[in-house]
């Protein structure tokens, strides 16, 4: 299999280029392993620091997340989602399990809620994939950014924070029913201002 | 068009918001929904696509060689490509299909038979014991009919003793002769059995050549119809049943008399004793 981790296709192309090194590596190619690494290891990295706010966590959490994709490869259905949001939803659920299991949400939330500008602290190369995702990264927190400060929060808490609606709802002092339709408002706006699939 | 309610539920599932029972049912409802999985599915790459808005961070650069070399370690991804099937000729299948069926069956009919006995071995100790509740209770009842006859037929005699009670009739006798001023008799009468007991004391003894006799008056005859003579013995007391030699129809009195030895058809001697017999 041909592995073309620097010159990363756009939209669909990139997420069909995603499912076949995710096929490849259902059949042991470690080289397609090394390639999904390179495309999907910074987002993923950066998502397990916002959620966990601790990088050797982080770095711990995402060494797992990529053995998991190693592991679970042949289970992975390109009908059922793209290979980001499969791996961004293992992602998460494992960062949650963490944070549940260490009851440090509190702590984390407080700490990482309220920055959501690119860090300077990152050190990474401008390689043609990085400057992609820093495109499509300023482009979603562009989309957030114009969401309405409620229903950005709500999505923020549930999706950084790996709250419950219910904790959520405590959390804001609002009604449930209140923080559903808020999530359902915004999540729908999102879909619509998303430019291209990552 | 997707509903309210609906694309709620997708936005929530999306973000992994839904707990277990919502979110088995709303996946049961996605199965057969086409427009909602595409819906469903949107919604879940905007999701995902949230990743992005965290903050860029670069990996550390030890991190890619410590999972590649994880994964030289690790066992390779299991394939979920099923084992090819080996083929299997039909004739072969048949007597082992026979086997198989026979071999159930002949379970089931075991089973059955050992059920089915089991049932009726309880059946019929049941209908032993039955059988046995059924004799001690007809034991009883026929203890208990016995006793009821018992108790009715003691009943019975007591009832006949009360009327034989109310039926005889007591007259208390009293002297009328200067030689027994301290003689007291009691006669009692039945006018059905047609006897009589006459009980006294301190009677003075007969002569050797006397008999007491008693009378029995009753108004259908001319004179007192004879009830038999007695001796006394020296203590004056004495107990005698009698019976009149006529049929005695209403009795209204006793009496004793003086007579010579054997007695006398009719009253001779002087009456010593006489009693009447009070509401008769």
């Amino acid at each position: 299999m041909s592995v073309e981790a620097d010159q990363p296709a756009a939209g669909d192309e990139r997420h069909q280029e995603q499912a076949r090194l995710v096929a490849a590596m259902a059949r042991g190619d470690k080289r397609a392993m090394a390639a999904l690494y390179d495309q999907l290891a910074g987002p993923l990295y950066s998502l397990t620091c916002r959620m966990l706010g601790d990088t050797a966590e982080a770095q711990d959490l995402t060494q797992d997340i990529f053995l998991q994709l190693w592991r679970t490869a042949p289970s992975y259905e390109p009908s059922r989602g793209s290979v980001f949001s499969w791996a961004v939803t293992l992602t998460r659920n494992r960062a949650i399990d963490r944070i549940r299991m260490r009851q440090r949400r509190a702590e984390i939330l407080s700490t990482a809620a309220p920055d959501l500008q690119p860090s300077g602290s990152g050190g990474d190369t401008d390689s043609a994939a990085t400057l992609w995702l820093r495109e499509q990264g300023a482009a979603v927190r562009a989309a957030l950014a114009e969401l309405p400060a409620e229903q950005r929060h709500a999505i923020e808490l549930a999706f950084f924070g790996g709250l419950t609606q219910q904790e959520i709802a405590s959390r804001l002092g609002e009604p449930l029913g209140t923080i559903k339709a808020r999530i359902r408002r915004g999540l729908l706006k999102l879909k619509d201002r998303f430019p291209t699939r990552p | 068009m997707i509903p309210e309610r609906h694309e709620e539920l997708a936005a929530l599932h999306a973000l992994g918001l839904l707990g277990e029972a919502e979110r088995t049912a709303f996946e049961r409802e996605l199965a057969t929904d086409r427009e909602l999985q595409a819906f469903t599915h949107t919604l879940r790459e905007a999701a995902g696509a949230l990743a992005l808005a965290a903050p860029m961070r670069t990996p550390p650069p030890g991190l890619k060689s410590r999972i590649l070399a994880a994964c030289e370690q690790a066992p390779e991804p299991a394939s979920s490509q099923p084992a090819p099937a080996v083929p299997f000729p039909t004739a072969r299948i048949i007597p082992w299909a026979m086997a198989a069926v026979l071999a159930v069956s002949t379970t089931w009919f075991g089973l059955k038979y050992v059920s089915l006995r089991a049932e009726n071995d309880s059946l019929r100790t049941q209908q032993r014991l039955a059988e046995i509740a059924h004799e001690t209770t007809r034991t009883q009842l026929a203890e208990r009919s016995l006793l009821a006859e018992r108790l009715i037929s003691g009943l019975g005699t007591r009832l006949r003793r009360s009327e034989d009670l109310a039926r005889l009739k007591v007259s208390a006798l009293a002297s009328l002769a200067g030689n027994t001023a301290e003689a007291r008799a009691i006669a009692v009468w039945d006018p059905d059995q047609q006897a009589g007991l006459l009980t006294f004391e301190k009677l003075p003894a007969t002569a050797e050549h006397q008999d007491y006799q008693i009378w029995v008056v009753d108004p259908a005859y001319q004179n007192p119809v004879n009830g038999g003579v007695f001796h006394v013995t020296e203590d004056g007391g004495a107990a005698l049943a009698f019976r009149p030699d006529q049929p005695v129809t209403k009795a209204t009195a006793f009496a004793i008399s003086l007579e010579k030895r054997g007695g006398v058809p009719k009253a001779e001697g002087p009456i010593v004793m006489l009693g009447r017999l009070p509401g008769i």
